[in-house]
């Protein structure tokens, strides 16, 4: 089960943003898209995810191409944490992160709503903010509460096998440090319970402690791709960044500094 | 019923905040039903203790009266908030941005050049909320392609164009007011003030089917106006069939404030009040919101033109400058206070 990109490639006003992109996002495996700004991360992230509808090439949801699947039944297979709008009225974190919870015409699916609330609530530490207004928090602590939306739509039954997919748009940018770490760590534990993750990241480092396969995007293109230990190298990072960057690996880990 | 609108998202305030409009309605229905230049005792109605005149006038003079301002009330109401949620814009109202302008030139023209086509009962009936739904509808649709898809502009962008389609409304009243015939000119001078007069049973059925049937069409998209406030493409992210929201509340708007209209003339700034007094006492959910301001809305509008009968007897205050001397100031009041956000 996965979702797999066929030769995606994608033209705005004649200039080509994206050339010939074929990879697979495994389920239940963090797959990392890194890049310098202007690569196409974003644009690749919306065509995956389904937003964007005018590009060349096709993407299959288990084998299903995405084209084919109607907008609700979307809503269930993948969750998106996007760089959000302001929210003009003043809603309650609360009712912000509920705005998560799609009916599916099912009552027992339905009775778990409070559980399931309470449950990621506490997850992402946003219980004590439950009650305030969304607009009075700041940016990292949005950033929280649009997280938790983004889990709510992905709930499922402990014993359910329903394929499902999290996509996110620098999730840990404005968060402090302590919540980059719990964020990635929730991230960890969703794709362990079989969730496909699929992400755009720019810190190196958390990138490299948490993914499965990094993707690395240059002017449109994938220049790599692989297991973070096997694709990592100096080379590579400091001709796509354009920046010296050194390399250390040690045990299971891996250090980079800037020279 | 029921099951068509979601009420899980309902807190307990908001449920117990409802619940007590209800009974507000009930409540002013029932007093404006009896004052009134000539006063029925509530009771003697309910015993049946009255004579064939005062039942006539109570029946067909009173009743449809009260119930006309109720309906009015409730659908300028409604359709100010679900405005203001497509927009994303707390100072859409029907009045502000030429909804309602629109329905009155509509109304007018039909008044200028179709009172003669038909006869007086066909047109009364059925021309004039026709027109009235379509100068509506029109202004609506103009909106859509002026705002893009009713994307999120800026809260002032609507407003400066509310500004314009007002203009170009007036701009046409002015000149149907100029070739209009005496007996037109009556009919016409009455939009402008807005009244509740004159309204008999067989004008005000078929416009409380259409606000009716408009309602029926928000209640079940009521959660999806709510998830529409993250944004466009969130809304869609999260299953929301975001053309349908737009085309069905475009329909119930231009509708509703139509056949409104069509009866009432323009009465102002209700749409814009009494969604806000809602979100200042418990929330701003749509599901709250907006069967809250069909409560409330027509609450107050029973009780504006409760005042409007009793102020100055005999004659009578009309409604449209009650309703515009209470809403005027907290307009004003709302825009520093966005302004200060």
């Amino acid at each position: 089960m996965s979702i797999s990109s066929k030769n995606i490639s994608l033209f705005y006003d004649e200039k080509q943003i994206l050339k010939d992109i074929s990879i697979e996002i495994k389920e239940g495996k963090i797959t990392t898209l890194l890049g310098p700004n202007g690569a196409g991360k974003s644009s690749f992230l919306n065509i995956i995810s389904g937003d964007l509808d005018f590009y060349n090439g096709d993407v299959f949801y288990n084998q299903r191409n995405l084209a084919e699947i109607n907008i609700q039944e979307k809503a269930f297979l993948r969750s998106v944490m996007a760089q959000s709008q302001p929210i003009i009225f003043d809603f309650s974190v609360k009712e912000i992160v509920e705005m998560g919870w799609l009916e599916k015409g099912d009552i027992k699916y339905s009775n778990n709503f409070k559980t399931a609330l309470k449950e990621i609530l506490t997850e992402c530490d946003i219980d004590y903010l439950k009650n305030r207004k969304f607009n009075t928090l700041s940016g990292g602590e949005q950033r929280r509460v649009h997280f938790a939306r983004s889990l709510l739509q992905l709930w499922r039954e402990s014993n359910s096998a329903d394929p499902c997919y999290l996509m996110l748009d620098e999730p840990t940018s404005n968060l402090d440090l302590f919540h980059q770490i719990k964020m990635m760590n929730a991230i960890k534990k969703l794709s362990i319970e079989g969730v496909g993750i699929f992400m755009i990241l720019h810190d190196l480092n958390l990138a490299f402690k948490y993914s499965d396969y990094i993707a690395i995007l240059k002017n449109g293109k994938i220049v790599n791709f692989g297991e973070p230990m096997s694709i990592i190298n100096d080379d590579v990072l400091s001709n796509t960044f354009g920046v010296k960057i050194q390399v250390n690996k040690k045990d299971d880990n891996i250090f980079i500094n800037y020279v | 019923m029921l099951s068509i609108i979601n009420l899980k998202f309902l807190n307990r305030v908001q449920s117990f905040i409802l619940f007590f409009l209800l009974i507000l309605l009930l409540f002013v229905l029932l007093i404006s039903f009896s004052l009134g230049s000539y006063s029925f005792p509530v009771l003697s109605i309910l015993m049946g203790n009255t004579s064939a005149i005062e039942t006539t006038i109570f029946s067909e003079i009173r009743v449809p009266r009260v119930i006309l301002a109720a309906i009015v009330g409730a659908s300028l109401s409604v359709s100010g908030a679900c405005l203001q949620g497509l927009f994303r814009n707390p100072l859409a109202d029907p009045g502000l941005i030429g909804v309602s302008a629109g329905a009155a030139l509509g109304a007018s023209t039909i008044i200028v050049f179709g009172s003669s086509l038909t006869s007086t009962f066909i047109f009364s009936t059925f021309l004039l909320p026709l027109s009235a739904c379509l100068g509506s509808g029109l202004v609506i649709l103009m909106l859509f392609l002026l705002t893009r898809g009713f994307g999120h502009q800026g809260v002032t962008y609507m407003l400066l164009v509310g500004i314009a389609v007002n203009a170009i409304a007036s701009v046409g009243i002015g000149i149907l007011t100029f070739i209009s015939s005496d007996s037109e000119l009556r009919s016409l001078t009455f939009w402008t003030m807005g009244s509740f007069g004159g309204i008999t049973w067989s004008l005000l059925i078929p416009a409380l089917i259409i606000i009716f049937i408009s309602f029926l069409f928000l209640l079940p998209v009521l959660r999806n106006l709510d998830i529409l406030q993250l944004g466009e493409s969130e809304a869609k992210r999260l299953g929301v069939n975001v053309k349908n929201l737009k085309y069905r509340i475009i329909f119930a708007s231009a509708a509703s404030v139509g056949a409104s209209v069509s009866l009432s003339g323009m009465i102002g700034f209700v749409g814009l009040v009494v969604p806000h007094l809602l979100r200042l006492l418990s929330g701003v959910n749509h599901t709250y919101v907006v069967i809250g301001s069909a409560l409330l809305g027509s609450s107050l509008m029973v009780f504006a033109d409760l005042l409007s009968r009793l102020l100055i007897q005999p004659a009578e205050l009309p409604v449209g400058l009650i309703t515009s001397a209470i809403g005027s100031p907290f307009f004003l009041w709302l825009i520093f206070r966005i302004n200060k956000i």
